[in-house]
């Protein structure tokens, strides 16, 4: 140790001593940088850029709770586990504690046990359940409702909306998400007592659905539950409706990407169409009403999924770091644990035993386009409500 | 079930002239120019957007399908002229690389101008709706595109078989220098090859806008069906990609009942079992 380092550490150490009460004052003017793992490159890049317009709102929104303006920093995953693991640790090497993001399951259960072996935090609104279940760990938490909350808070309610639908028919992706979905959905259908009539399984690069549209027409269900996300999901109900099913029978999207997927696929598609969705712009909680009045101010558009999800998690992360008292990554992360918040959503906790956050899950029906208000108006809420693994079912063995 | 096997053919027929469509002009393009076209599905996709875009301006699906394919082509035939003919005579390599080039180009630049979400084409109003058979329904839509594939393809033929072009084409395939030393302008010939087999993947892109949308991503999938295609059916054989692209729609909807989550990969297993049996595809020859 030279002079100057030998003179920087007494000094400090006298006025930690000296002076206890200004702690918390010290901590504030510390610097405190957001790393945002956002997919800017790559073929999730549509989400990325609309989840760090969220996580850069969140810093200039909440970085004054920290009493000075935390800095913030995108780190593009380019939509690629293995380069965004590379990064991740670049980051930590070089400081980084507080992550924020990444869309993609693979992604994200990487990038976490990274930040846990670093001592971080990590926030995701990534789909994986493992996430919060058998891969969980200290420093990851999750704000997306699993795949066994987004089965309740759709097949359940609109069971009971359609009480005369007993025959339901899957379409699934056949990977460990689509899996996920299945398993939920045949032990819900039991509970129900309706009848599963059959289950097309896809590859995950699957875009032509016309043949399982063929099957499942085969079966003649009252309901078609399609179990895929993303594209392939846009696709499927695309040509579903072009081969005349919505007329056949009722269609239910367990997992939407929300807004803009709708835009994409437009109100000539959705009408009549059930959808799951993690949130929806029109939901009038209080901090969502002051969401959207900020977006609409900043950015001119409505807040889509991937913007609020990020917006959430980097505000949940700052709030933490201000109750903790405490840029100390593991210090932190305990702070997250069981804390309450105002959320989009509305009330939102985080479950101390698997880091999972406890919020509304939706089931919205697609509007028509006469019936709609502005471009955005593309849905009706039906439904929101909160379902989650308990007791056994929690998978996560936090170590 | 035989009522299901029935349709699901049925589907496999329009899915596979579908396919044909997708492929010929990269079969057309590999046959003449011995040029490997790694930008065939940035130029399906363009062909998508355009139909967007034209369908927007117009509120006329018809003026789309003739336009668009004919904006494709005449992008195609400058890009040929500026860059493509300059790469003929270097290895495949280059080919791919140029090409591959070309479509993260056209890739970024409709992200720049449409956005990174996909958009929806609506089906052109006379043909929305369905043809009811006992349980199933088909689309119109899809009805007039086996149609109309087939109508391509007579025509493709006729131009290949029939014509002046077509012969040169086909005795450009076999050696471009007895053909330029008998006092064609080869170059001219290449130039409108190049543009007639993108063009074609344009019109495909068209075609296939109201069933799949227009998405910036869409290029590298279609184009690993295209190369499936011409691969099965023999590189450079006009013939070899219609029956490529019927084979290819049948397995992969028949599969669909049979073996749902393989059907993806038959259609690779398909193109296994031809390549094992005849290295050179259906039609092709050494």
């Amino acid at each position: 140790m030279n002079r100057r380092s030998f003179l920087k550490t007494g000094l400090a150490a006298t006025t930690m001593l000296a002076a206890p009460g200004v702690l918390k004052p010290a901590m504030a003017a510390a610097p405190v940088t957001i790393h945002g793992l956002k997919s800017m490159s790559g073929a999730f890049a549509s989400y990325g850029q609309f989840a760090e317009m969220g996580s850069k709102l969140a810093v200039q929104d909440f970085g004054p709770l920290l009493g000075g303006n935390p800095a913030y920093v995108t780190i593009d995953t380019e939509s690629n586990a293995g380069k965004a693991v590379r990064k991740v640790q670049e980051a930590i090497q070089q400081g980084a504690t507080f992550f924020d993001g990444c869309t993609l399951s693979s992604t994200a259960l990487a990038v976490g046990k990274e930040v846990a072996k670093g001592g971080g935090v990590f926030m995701t609104p990534a789909g994986a359940d493992e996430i919060t279940g058998t891969d969980c760990n200290a420093s990851t938490f999750r704000w997306t409702v699993p795949t066994y909350g987004a089965v309740h808070e759709t097949v359940r309610p609109l069971s009971k909306l359609l009480p005369k639908a007993r025959r339901w028919y899957t379409i699934t992706p056949q990977y460990v998400f689509g899996e996920a979905l299945l398993t939920a959905a045949k032990d819900l259908f039991k509970d129900l007592g309706v009848e599963h009539v059959g289950n097309s399984y896809h590859s995950m690069q699957e875009q032509e659905f016309s043949g399982y549209l063929t099957n499942a027409m085969a079966a003649q269900p009252d309901v078609l539950v399609l179990l895929n996300f993303g594209g392939q999901a846009s696709n499927c109900l695309r040509q579903a409706v072009n081969f005349g099913l919505k007329k056949q029978m009722t269609i239910l999207m367990v997992w939407t990407a929300g807004l803009d997927q709708f835009q994409s696929l437009g109100p000539d598609i959705l009408e009549g169409v059930y959808m799951g969705a993690q949130y929806w712009h029109q939901v009038q909680s209080p901090m969502n009403i002051a969401l959207v009045k900020r977006v609409k101010e900043v950015y001119g558009m409505s807040p889509n999924y991937p913007m609020a999800a990020d917006y959430i998690g980097t505000k949940v992360i700052l709030e933490a770091i201000k109750k903790a008292g405490s840029t100390n990554g593991k210090a932190v992360a305990k702070a997250m644990e069981g804390m309450a918040y105002e959320g989009p959503t509305g009330k939102e906790s985080i479950r101390a035993v698997d880091h999972q956050v406890i919020k509304d899950y939706y089931l919205l029906k697609g509007k028509a386009k006469s019936a709609m208000k502005d471009a955005d108006d593309l849905a009706t809420v039906v439904s929101a409500g909160q379902s989650f693994p308990q007791g056994d079912k929690i998978l996560c063995k936090m170590a | 079930m035989l009522n299901l096997y029935f349709f699901l053919t049925l589907n496999g027929l329009g899915l596979g002239m579908i396919y044909f469509l997708i492929s010929v002009g990269l079969t057309i393009i590999f046959g003449l120019l011995n040029f490997v076209n790694f930008a065939h599905g940035a130029f399906f996709m363009l062909g998508s957007y355009l139909c967007y875009a034209l369908l927007a301006l117009t509120g006329q699906f018809w003026v789309a399908l003739i336009f668009g394919p004919l904006i494709v082509g005449v992008l195609a035939w400058g890009a040929e002229k500026v860059l493509i003919r300059r790469a003929y005579h270097l290895p495949h390599t280059f080919h791919i690389l140029i090409t591959v080039g070309i479509a993260l180009i056209l890739q970024e630049t409709s992200i720049l101008i449409w956005g990174p979400v996909g958009k929806s084409i609506p089906m052109p109003e006379a043909l929305q709706g369905v043809v009811i058979m006992g349980k199933f329904a088909y689309p119109k839509y899809r009805l007039f595109l086996i149609l109309f594939s087939a109508v391509i393809g007579f025509i493709l033929w006729l131009l290949m078989e029939r014509t002046r072009f077509g012969a040169l084409v086909r005795a450009g395939s076999e050696s471009t220098e007895m053909v330029s030393l008998l006092g064609v302008d080869i170059f001219k010939l290449f130039s409108l090859t190049f543009a007639l087999g993108v063009g074609l993947a344009g019109m495909a892109g068209v075609l296939f806008g109201p069933i799949r949308g227009a998405d910036p991503f869409m290029g590298p999938e279609v184009l690993g069906v295209a190369f499936v295609v011409v691969v099965i059916g023999g590189m450079g054989s006009f013939t070899g990609a219609l029956v490529g692209g019927l084979m290819i729609g049948l397995v992969q909807s028949l599969m669909t009942a049979i073996w749902p989550e393989g059907a993806s990969l038959m259609i690779y297993g398909a193109m296994a079992a031809v390549i094992l049996l005849r290295p050179y595809g259906l039609f092709g020859r050494a």
